[in-house]
This record gives structure tokens, C-alpha cells and sequence, in this order.
């Protein structure tokens, strides 16, 4: 069982409102009909913070080993990257 | 792994019971804990990233040699209920968090309450996809119409039934919690149930923008 000192709600609301104005931004900028590599380059920027919130506040990965939070942050690191590097052949 | 009071030589024996709990481990020492949750959640969950990760890498690769054509499909995507989905979904996992804080503290109630907004919210995401979905078909839209298609609507339908199947997770969790079947000291069935569903959250956050939005 995890029993880690519980997160605090006041974090934890903190980082949802983040997660909710990422989710703004994100829309606002495909609603704007923004494209490019700059473009593309901020938004999996944007996604990154996101999915490493989740990870390390929702699911609650901060208070564990270095190694878990090392591998969610490689999984979006070569994932991100490589759709980084396809939309870029795709550009070219 | 919890031992509480055991006995190191015998059960009849009055010999110091040694109770185990009370001990500091070398990773509470640490400050550094275990992943919340059963483990082999986690093999499941590490495992449907994986195969997201595989079918993300896909999609790009195959828009990469096809952009004019997803560009285009990608427009007939409505970006708000994409949007408004992302907000469900990242909401459903900030009440799950609250329903975990809750039983924490051992409120039960408390708990099944959060973790049925988050329940409620699934639902609200499932009945969006579900509309989203039927626009498609009513607009003789399938997998076979293109490349774009085939992708969103594969990726979405598998991230559908990830949302179904955390709702059923979530509904079972809800009922024991409502019956009082967690407490401070066992609540593993919720942490494992809240780390289903936050990795739904997790992959959705990172599909939004690679189908509906980048382009």
C-alpha cells in the first residue's frame, strides 16, 4: 500500500487550474488555426507539462522513486520526440 | 507488504510481540514510497502506454508522408468537444485525488462521493465521444474512408473503452467505499483504481493535441 504524507488539496487544486488554463491555451492556438514547426514545438511543449503533472502530482508519482518518475518523463521524451521529428519530415 | 504483530517464535509463546508497523523502513527513511496501488496495475498500465505510444509515433509517421490530406480531415474534427472532453477528463482525475486525500482521513462517504463526480464526469466524456463518433457515421465517415480516419478513429475508439473500463473500476470502488470496505490504513483497491484512471487522463492529454490540434 502506498502510504505516502498526503498531497496537500490546496496543491492539488493548484494543479488542476494549471492543467485547465494548459487546456485553454492549447485550444485557443489550434482555434487561431496556428501552424508550423514553432507551433508544433510549443504545443508538445505544453503537452509535456501537462502529462507530467498528471503524473507527478495526480497520480502521485512525486513521492515515489526517482526511477518511476524517470520513465514517464522518458516515455513522453521519445514519444514527443519522435512526432516532433515526423512533423518535421512532414514540413520538409 | 503490512505485518502487524508478529511473533517471531511462536503463537503460544509469551515472548515480546514485535509489532512491525511501528517500525521506520529504509524507504519511509528515505521519504521515497512505492507506486501507489497493486503493482501489477502499474505492468498494466506501463504496458497500454506502451501501445498508445506505438499507435502516436504511427500517426505521425503516416501524416508525415500524407499532410494535406490530414490537415484537411483533421478540420472536420470539432475542436471544442475535444477541448471540453480534455477539461472532463482532467477534472474526473482532480476528483479522484480528492476521493484518495478523502479516505486518507477516513472519510468513506467523502470519498465515494469524489470518486462519483469523477464517475459522473466519465459518463459526461463518453456521451460527447459518443455524439462525436455518430457525426462521423451519419457522414459516411469510417476507418476505410482514409489514412486520418482510420487513425482517429481507431485511437479513440481504444481510448473509449479505457474511459468504460475506469468507469466499471471506478463503480465497484465507489460501492465499497460507500460500504465502508476502506480506511486509512487499507485502501490500495482505490489508489489502484485512481491510477487507472489517471493514466486514461495521461494519454488522452497527449492525444487531444496530436490529432485534434497540431498541424
Amino acid at each position: 500500500m502506498h502510504n505516502a504524507r498526503p498531497q496537500s488539496t490546496r496543491l492539488s487544486t493548484i494543479i488542476w487550474l494549471i492543467l485547465l488554463a494548459l487546456t485553454i491555451a492549447t485550444f485557443s492556438i489550434g482555434e487561431a488555426g496556428m501552424s508550423g514547426k514553432n507551433t508544433m514545438l510549443m504545443l508538445l511543449a505544453i503537452t509535456m507539462i501537462k502529462s507530467q503533472m498528471v503524473a507527478n502530482y495526480l497520480m502521485a508519482l512525486r513521492q515515489t522513486k526517482m526511477i518511476w518518475r524517470i520513465i514517464m518523463l522518458a516515455y513522453f521524451v521519445i514519444v514527443g520526440g519522435l512526432i516532433a521529428l515526423a512533423y518535421l519530415m512532414g514540413l520538409s | 507488504m503490512c505485518l502487524n504483530n508478529v511473533n517471531l517464535n511462536n503463537e503460544n509463546s509469551n515472548s515480546a510481540n514485535f509489532n512491525l508497523a511501528e517500525l521506520p523502513t529504509a524507504q519511509a527513511m528515505s521519504g521515497q514510497q512505492d507506486l501507489p496501488g497493486d503493482f501489477a496495475i502499474w505492468i498494466f498500465i506501463f504496458a497500454e502506454m506502451l501501445v498508445f505510444g506505438v499507435l502516436f509515433v504511427a500517426y505521425a509517421f503516416t501524416r508525415a508522408h500524407n499532410v494535406a490530406l490530414f490537415n484537411a480531415s483533421q478540420l472536420t474534427l470539432s475542436l471544442t468537444s475535444g477541448t471540453i472532453n480534455t477539461l472532463v477528463l482532467i477534472t474526473s482525475s482532480y476528483l479522484v485525488v480528492r476521493g484518495v486525500a478523502a479516505i486518507k482521513q477516513d472519510l468513506s462517504k467523502q470519498c465515494a462521493y469524489w470518486l462519483t463526480g469523477a464517475l459522473l464526469l466519465g459518463g459526461v466524456f463518453i456521451c460527447i465521444k459518443v455524439l462525436e463518433f455518430h457525426a462521423k457515421f451519419a457522414a459516411d465517415i469510417t476507418m476505410s474512408t482514409n489514412a486520418f480516419y482510420m487513425f482517429y478513429l481507431s485511437l479513440t475508439f481504444f481510448h473509449f473503452m479505457h474511459v468504460l473500463m475506469g468507469m466499471v473500476i471506478l463503480a465497484c470502488i465507489i460501492i465499497k467505499a460507500w460500504r465502508g470496505g476502506y480506511s486509512t490504513q487499507s485502501h490500495t483497491g482505490i489508489e489502484t483504481g485512481a491510477s487507472f484512471w489517471h493514466m486514461v487522463d495521461f494519454l488522452w492529454i497527449i492525444l487531444f493535441p496530436l490529432v485534434y490540434v497540431i498541424r
